[in-house]
């Protein structure tokens, strides 16, 4: 059952392709074009290492030849095999909490990664540009797998807060570990298209994210890792695949190899 | 953030101090009051608030100096990327034993290792920065060292050091220099971009605390620390600062400490 939006504002809606911000945290660039739109993405490791917790930021721009892309309403994403996930430290928050409170409800230490965008609404039937930011929680493991809670937070002209839960998922080689988001149906004002996104970053996890924690008694800094680069790069550079699929069904798959760490394979 | 006017033993500076920042609460009792008066060119505006304690005239002393920076409008003030901070002249750092501690080594080693006749104080600041919809705040611990010469002139080195949510290490440096009156000499403090993660800004200063010279109760009879003029100046002790922003834009802010 696809996750259901948080919405105190009954009337406009949304359609965020959050998920689109999860395909860039697993591809370094990936064009994909379908029906004259254009889905451009960029993606790097902070620091390029292997073996290494990097913060991975991503960025990803939709190009349409009518104006307005197309909302998006499911997404995967797949990084390469070895690319692992260490979760330990890391504290979770409730997606109840989340959709209650907001971000303040969650426990800082259960932030894993930061965001935003623009995304375009109809208003009287004009496209109005609104920022929104991203903000991602881990959740509690469902079913024994990992699940990140995000939190679109738009505030003008139309305010919404939906919540979405991207899911561990894997893909067949070369690629492993993967996210998988629905996006719910995000609709604006009554007679007017879905909202979509125009573009998108995200910015997940890093190399210095330390929490305290007592530890038999004792107060200490704990170092998060989070992502971890996988040890070996292979020929060509470490490939990431997405697949995203639109409101009207139809998908589209974007393919990339990210480089290899520098003097490294 | 001292200037070099040296006398023989003790090694005898100049101080117009100025550390970026701002500076440590002293006892309310010990410190004199600081009138002080914040203008702002830009969205972002700083006040600072210095403190000597004792204020005795011709006494060892401890000059805590606060800097306390504001955007009502953004939430996060701008960050602060120079500060040249102005000091009373007459206002002199004694240093009894020339040693430094050099950038590279606070960069690769922190405050550890640093020649305990280095260190001219300690201090604390709050960063924030806009991270998703969130303002993260981080607490920063800071440590005041006699930095190398440089062209003769004294330097300053602060390093800074948070821990969570970022375990991220910076170091602040700064130049001492004469300035004109009634200030005796200016303390110009390079402060470089806090990163926090790739896309996002950097964190901003929103309050920066240093308490430069041995505190009474510590106070060695080696310790670094400051004397104060042999008299006070009609009005008070002055003291000034400017500060450039990330975005070109500059605030001024002005303190005067009473005569003891």
């Amino acid at each position: 059952m696809p996750d259901r939006a948080a919405w105190p504002f009954p009337k406009p809606k949304i359609r965020f392709s959050v998920a689109a911000l999860l395909a860039c945290a697993c591809l370094s660039l990936a064009a994909v074009a379908w029906a004259g739109e254009t889905l451009t993405v960029h993606a790097s490791f902070t620091p390029d290492e292997l073996s290494a917790p990097p913060n991975l930021s991503t960025t990803m721009t939709f190009a349409s030849s009518t104006g307005v892309p197309r909302p998006v309403s499911s997404l995967v994403a797949y990084g390469p095999t070895g690319l692992a996930v260490e979760v330990r430290g890391i504290a979770t928050c409730e997606r109840a909490r989340l959709e209650i409170d907001g971000p303040s409800g969650c426990p800082a230490e259960s932030r894993v990664g930061f965001g935003g965008g623009v995304g375009v609404v109809e208003l009287a039937g004009v496209p109005v540009k609104e920022s929104y930011t991203l903000d991602f929680f881990l959740a509690p493991r469902e079913r024994g797998h990992l699940a990140i809670l995000i939190y679109a937070d738009a505030v003008s002209p139309v305010p919404l807060q939906p919540v979405l839960t991207a899911r561990e998922t894997h893909g067949p080689p070369p690629y492993g570990f993967g996210l998988a988001v629905e996006v719910p149906p995000v609709q604006t004002v009554p007679g007017a298209a879905d909202a979509s996104v125009e573009s998108s970053y995200a910015s997940l996890g890093g190399a210095n994210i330390a929490y305290y924690r007592k530890i038999h008694g004792e107060r200490k800094l704990v170092h998060i890792r989070g992502l971890v680069t996988p040890p070996t790069c292979p020929n060509g550079g470490f490939p990431f695949e997405t697949i995203v699929t639109f409101e009207d069904r139809t998908t589209s798959t974007g393919s990339y190899l990210s480089p290899c760490p520098r003097g490294r394979r | 953030m001292l200037h070099r006017s040296m006398v023989s033993r003790p090694h005898r500076y100049a101080v117009r101090t100025a550390t970026a920042g701002r500076a440590w609460a002293m006892p309310a009792a010990l410190s004199a009051c600081a009138v002080l008066a914040g203008s702002a060119h830009a969205e972002t505006s700083a006040t600072v608030t210095p403190l000597l304690s004792p204020d005795r005239l011709g006494a060892r002393s401890t000059l805590s100096f606060t800097t306390q920076f504001a955007d009502p409008s953004a939430g996060v003030p701008a960050p602060v990327r120079r500060s040249i901070l102005r000091f009373p002249a007459g206002l002199t750092l004694e240093v009894p034993h020339l040693r430094s501690c050099s950038l590279s080594h606070l960069r690769a080693r922190g405050a550890s290792g640093c020649p305990a006749e280095s260190a001219l104080g300690r201090g604390r600041a709050l960063v924030e920065a806009h991270l998703g919809s969130q303002t993260v705040a981080e607490n920063i611990s800071l440590w005041v060292f006699l930095g190398p010469l440089r062209n003769l002139q004294p330097t300053i080195e602060i390093l800074g050091q948070g821990y969570t949510p970022l375990d991220e290490r910076v170091v602040l440096s700064g130049t001492m220099g004469p300035t004109g009156a009634p200030y005796g000499e200016a303390l110009t403090l390079l402060i470089p971009p806090i990163p926090t993660l790739a896309l996002e800004p950097d964190a901003s200063i929103v309050t920066f605390s240093l308490v430069i010279g041995a505190r009474a109760q510590r106070r060695a009879r080696d310790a670094n620390t400051l004397r104060l003029p042999a008299t006070c100046p009609e009005g008070g002790f002055p003291f000034a600062a400017e500060f450039t922003y990330a975005d070109g834009s500059i605030s001024n802010s002005t303190a005067m400490v009473p005569c003891p």
